[in-house]
């Protein structure tokens, strides 16, 4: 290590492997070959999002500067941004839900404590269709970041789970952050209120342990260049680019699965995707991937357990 | 939505009363250029800056939008009149004022105007709620000087707001808010004196994110047609709104406007289409759907007590 001039900070330690304990490097073509299920190559999964962004968040609550949704960032109350996000509760959500059902895709949903508790309708119908619900934090506009305090953070993490217990009947052992943001803490806190697996990490094609000083949990990593903000609302990918996208990666995951399966997670927003010009692309897309040979569509929870029994 | 300032109720889509349009309509469809001006110099407001690009004038900005009047206008107007179409211009009401021509080309057609705020640097978002009553006051009035027409609804100002602005509206006399991006039906906003509605608008089939974003007229004819063509699917089993929000300095321009025409050949091509106005659309909500939507959302909404 080069001895520099006094302001020079660069980590005098680099050693192997990764900055920060929650998993070790893993390249993939040195793991065990994974299979799912009848020897599928590729499972094919959706993580639909049903955000709530508040009109009045808590003065200290912390929310992403560029949120998407809306037009240019509006004085409050922005109308324009908030009703946008609605949208998706009162009308996106059905479209994208009858269409991953014609597809035969099993339906995953990140649900943030406010919208279980202000649209309880909403959640009673997700459970009649049969959607796994996964734990998404209070409200969209309450990130979980290292500005929490750790007993604040534990807090959200287990009030959501237990509304979400209390209002589906059924616990949630997956778990999305809001706006994919975490603190240093989050994997520990989550394996600690019994959290199974998370998606906040996009780092690979197939899911991977992540250990904490409490225990172990899954990481399932979800598909961020395709995912519909990424791509349609912060990189304005065209909907045909966007099409493209879904398929080319979903053929090229199931060829390379056939040595090592690998996993696809589409994350959808039903405010976004679930527009009425934006779902026939997703239509589109779908009808191509689910015309390939050796797809297994399932929810999270079963990709993770397939993982973990593999 | 549920939650504060409690303006609406969840009402899914999934389990809502029908619509009918008038005529077994599947879309009712209305097509909304902004009508607008940008001040040179506008007052400094503390909350938005109109011109962040450079201290005051940006003559840049300034002239894209100008071009709007002098040449973009014109030229979608003959597209326009060529489809027959009926136009709620979305308008900044000074238009009159400043651009009596183009007053006169939008109420001989007969076109509806909505209020889009007095000008578009003057955002309701900075306004008492005594000066908010006065602004209404003065689009009630400056419409009425210049056409004749009562005016019915808004979409705020440079989509600007307060808390405040439903109730006031519709003490106002006016019955119909273009602000909210909710639904694709008209949905009921609680008010202290109504009714008001929401009538659908659109900040995704706008030309101003669209091109603002690199997106090509090809792409915009595109989503337009797709937007159109599955709620004229829906609307089958119950009636939907469809917006088209334009605006003069862009779809106005020579490399744009072809996609104009392919857009009304397209939507215009389909029979089952009520081509109307934004209070049109509110009337026939408030007169037949209305009473029906409250009550059913009455059974649906509710916060649970998750404690």
């Amino acid at each position: 290590m080069q001895k520099g001039s006094a302001g020079y900070t660069m980590p005098a330690e680099r050693s192997v492997g990764m900055d920060h304990s929650h998993y070790p490097y893993s390249p993939l073509p040195t793991r065990a070959a994974l299979t799912w299920p009848s020897g599928k190559s590729l499972a094919m999964g959706a993580l639909v999002l049903l955000e709530h962004y508040e009109w009045d968040p808590p003065p200290d609550a912390y929310s992403l500067r560029n949120s998407s949704g809306g037009l240019i960032k509006l004085p409050a109350p922005d109308y324009v941004q908030l009703t946008h996000r609605e949208y998706g509760h009162r009308v996106g959500v059905f479209r994208l839900l009858d269409t991953l059902e014609r597809h035969g895709i099993p339906v995953t949903v990140a649900v943030d404590k406010l919208t279980a508790v202000h649209y309880p309708w909403l959640i009673d119908h997700l459970m009649q269709r049969g959607c796994e619900l996964v734990g998404h934090g209070v409200a969209a506009s309450q990130l979980i970041t290292s500005k929490l305090s750790e007993e604040d953070e534990a807090e959200i993490i287990t009030d959501c789970l237990d509304t979400l217990e209390k209002l589906s009947g059924n616990r949630p052992s997956g778990w999305f952050s809001p706006e994919g943001v975490e603190s240093s803490r989050t994997p520990e806190l989550l394996a600690a209120a019994g959290v199974n697996y998370v998606c906040d990490w996009p780092n690979d094609e197939q899911p991977y342990k992540m250990t904490t000083p409490v225990g172990d949990l899954v990481s399932l990593p979800l598909f961020l260049e395709v995912d519909d903000e990424f791509a349609l609302w912060h990189r304005r990918a065209s909907l045909a680019s966007w099409e493209g996208m879904i398929v080319s990666a979903a053929t090229r995951l199931h060829v390379d699965g056939q040595t090592s399966a690998r996993h696809m997670m589409l994350t959808l927003r039903p405010w976004l995707t679930g527009q009425p010009f934006r779902i026939r692309t997703l239509d589109r897309a779908l009808s191509q991937v689910t015309q390939l040979d050796g797809v297994w569509a399932a929810h999270g929870n079963d990709i993770v357990k397939a993982f973990s029994e593999s | 939505m549920a939650l504060p300032p409690h303006r609406v109720d969840y009402l899914p889509m999934a389990d809502r009363p029908k619509i009918s349009w008038p005529d077994e309509a599947k879309v009712a469809l209305w097509i909304a250029p902004n009508i607008e001006h940008y001040e040179y110099l506008p007052p400094r407001d503390p909350r938005r800056n109109p011109w962040p690009r450079s201290p005051h004038p940006e003559v840049q900005g300034y002239s894209h939008r100008d071009y709007g009047n002098r040449v973009g206008f014109w030229r979608m107007l003959d597209v326009l009149d060529e489809y027959g179409v009926r136009c709620t211009a979305s308008t900044n009401l000074a238009v009159f004022e400043h651009y009596p021509d183009i007053g006169k080309a939008m109420t001989e057609r007969g076109w509806e105007i909505m209020s889009h705020g007095i000008y578009n640097t003057r955002y309701l978002s900075s306004l008492t709620e005594e000066e908010e009553r006065e602004f209404y006051v003065d689009c009630v009035d400056t419409l009425r000087r210049h056409t004749g027409q009562e005016l019915k609804g808004m979409l705020g100002p440079a989509v600007s707001n307060t808390v405040r602005t439903p109730d006031l509206m519709a003490e106002a006399g006016l019955i119909y808010h273009a602000d909210w991006l909710h639904d694709d039906q008209p949905i009921p906003i609680n008010v202290d004196n109504g009714p008001l509605v929401s009538v659908p608008y659109s900040i995704e089939l706008n030309d101003v994110p669209v091109f603002l974003h690199h997106h090509d007229t090809a792409e915009f004819v595109e989503m337009v047609k797709a937007q159109f063509d599955t709620l004229y699917e829906e609307g089958e089993t119950s009636g939907r709104v469809m917006a088209l929000a334009l605006h003069p300095y862009l779809m106005g321009m020579p490399h744009r406007i072809q996609g104009l025409e392919e857009i009304l050949d397209y939507l215009l091509g389909h029979d089952a289409i009520w081509q109307t106005t934004a209070s049109e659309i509110a009337e026939h909500f408030i007169e037949h759907h209305y009473q029906e939507f409250v009550e059913h959302a009455e059974g649906i909404s509710g916060v649970h007590d998750a404690s």
